[in-house]
């Protein structure tokens, strides 16, 4: 097994990666650091205020802190309602078991624009879930649920349930129902038996499924664009107008940057801490 | 045992609720489109078909569907070809820092989609490549190309290269081993990667909407956009047609190939 034609079969890859992924991103570096001036466009020279402006001004820290909340808020709505659907699928011997799980992967699948579209139909003043709430006596008059937190929360968590389903299912099918039926046999309750045999055990699943719904939920565009409205901004879509509306390109670099940094740090510590406690989640 | 009955109804309450509300929206999508009314409602107000003939006559619409298949099948072939050799080279070669490179192809599925798209705005504006198909497929490239590397680096772990050893020790070249023994032993690997390559090619937002030249539309995008101006019923049945087709789609793949074990 030892031949030399091992990086011919790479170069393309490594080729591609590096003039159309590394270089671009490793070019806004420089970009960032760039004055900008309104109506005239970026000057030469050297400035580091999109950067301090990031971390000082009350508009910037606003829109990370409502990032990295949405990113927390999500993970935890994703964990309570997906962790008992992945245990049912994970322990069931039910012959729908392959279906559900289908079911499941379904929307992963489905285009993310139209799964969106779907909310706004649902959430809407005349939507589907006012009517229902009004027709239940539950609330007087249609209630506000697009283009604020509750919209955004409730697109982002359908939109990342099935990740943390999936990861959950792994985690869960790899520990032995021995396990939990030696606790049952010495005594402990059923409840016990979960909060201190089968939910430990599962916690490098837990951990690897909260680090990629956290990641992929503060680097959402799509969802927090159309839920969120224009003024409802996040990290991501504040990028978005920086390149495509204010045409500030060294700002919308720094965003970038920081917006990158953030992710690839929780990635790199998931991974650190993941082969610490000796698991592969 | 009463109480672990109670326990187990309750928990599969819980499942169907839940999968209730991964469903709803495109269950409320495809009922919408039958509307006879101009505005989206749901449940629908009489019955037509309408919506669909509208959007199938409409030419942007029609030229943004051929433009994200002809994108998506451009990028497929591209990651396909690229990724079967990469994941070959990492299982079956001994590459010096295999694992870095491995890392390295792994990076774009974790890198926010935003980010890139800016990045090669900007990258493609200073090469002036900006607004160009090619440039548009090379992006789309580096976006599919880990899930092609990860099915088929799945596919390949599970067969024993002892196989191909012995085609190689029976006179077979390297070339003819791969591509007679190898190569139809991970072809479901393969489907898998390249299924999911074009999913991801066809479903793309955040890269595309930056790149897109003029004359150069993707359906995501047509329906990102027309979301932003107004919604009416023929967004819900252009979604109507994509929530048929991947369902479709899904169901043969799972058929053909088992495609949960891929996910």
């Amino acid at each position: 097994m030892r031949h030399g034609h091992g990086w011919w079969l790479l170069a393309p890859v490594l080729l591609l990666l590096l003039a159309v992924f590394i270089l671009p991103v490793g070019m806004m570096v420089p970009t960032s650091f760039r004055p900008y001036v309104p109506l005239v466009g970026i000057t030469g020279g050297f400035t580091a205020r999109h950067y301090v402006k990031l971390v000082t001004d009350s508009y910037y820290l606003e829109i990370i802190g409502r990032t990295l909340g949405l990113g927390m808020i999500v993970t935890g709505s994703t964990l309570v309602v997906g962790y008992p659907v992945a245990f049912f699928l994970a322990r069931t011997r039910s012959r729908w078991r392959g279906w559900l799980t289908i079911l499941v992967v379904f929307p992963l699948l489905l285009n993310l624009v139209v799964r969106t579209f779907g909310w706004i139909a649902l959430l809407a003043q005349n939507g589907l879930v006012n009517q229902t709430l009004q027709a239940l006596g539950l609330v007087d008059g249609p209630v506000k649920l697009l283009f604020n937190f509750t919209g955004v929360l409730i697109g982002l968590t359908h939109i990342f349930l099935p990740f943390m389903v999936l990861v959950l299912i792994g985690a869960i099918q790899n520990i032995p129902r021995d396990v939990e039926d030696a606790a049952r046999v010495l005594g402990a309750s059923w409840g016990s038996a979960f909060w201190r045999v089968t939910l430990p055990l599962s916690a490098p699943g837990i951990l690897s499924g909260s680090i990629l719904v956290f990641v992929l939920t503060i680097s959402a565009l799509v969802t927090p664009r159309l839920l969120g409205g224009p003024t409802y901004q996040v990290m991501s879509t504040l990028i978005y107008d920086e390149f495509l509306q204010r045409l500030n390109w060294p700002a919308g670099s720094a965003q970038s940057l920081l917006l990158t940094v953030m992710v690839l740090t929780l990635v790199y510590l998931s991974a650190r801490l993941a082969r610490r406690t000796g698991t592969s989640a | 045992m009463t109480a672990a009955r109670v326990r187990s109804w309750l928990l599969r309450l819980w499942v169907a609720l839940v999968l209730g509300f991964l469903t709803l929206p495109a269950v409320v999508i495809v009922l919408a489109s039958f509307s006879r009314t101009s505005y989206l409602t749901v449940p629908p107000r009489g019955l037509t078909l309408r919506w669909f003939a509208a959007v199938l006559g409409d030419a942007e619409y029609v030229h943004a569907i051929a433009f994200s298949v002809g994108l998506a099948l451009i990028a497929t072939i591209g990651s396909v070809g690229a990724g079967v050799a990469a994941a070959f080279a990492l299982i079956r070669r001994r590459v010096a820092g295999g694992a870095g490179v491995a890392a390295l192809l792994n990076a774009p599925l974790v890198f926010p989609g935003v980010v890139v798209g800016v990045a090669l705005l900007q990258f493609y504006a200073l090469v002036h490549a900006n607004g160009t198909f090619v440039g548009l497929a090379l992006a789309h490239m580096v976006i599919t190309v880990p899930y092609v590397v990860r099915a088929v680096t799945a596919s390949l772990q599970g067969i024993d290269p002892e196989l191909e050893h012995a085609a190689r020790v029976l006179g077979a070249s390297g070339p003819i081993a791969f591509f007679t023994v190898t190569l139809p032993l991970i072809r479901p690997g393969v489907a898998a990667g390249a299924l999911f390559s074009f999913i991801v090619s066809f479903d793309n937002v955040p890269v595309s909407i930056f790149l897109l030249g003029s004359g150069q539309m993707t359906l995501p995008v047509k329906i990102f956009t027309a979301i932003e101006y107004g919604v009416d019923p023929s967004i819900a049945a252009i979604s109507t047609m994509l929530i048929v087709l991947t369902s479709l789609g899904l169901a043969i793949a799972e058929r053909w190939i088992g495609f949960h074990r891929f996910v």
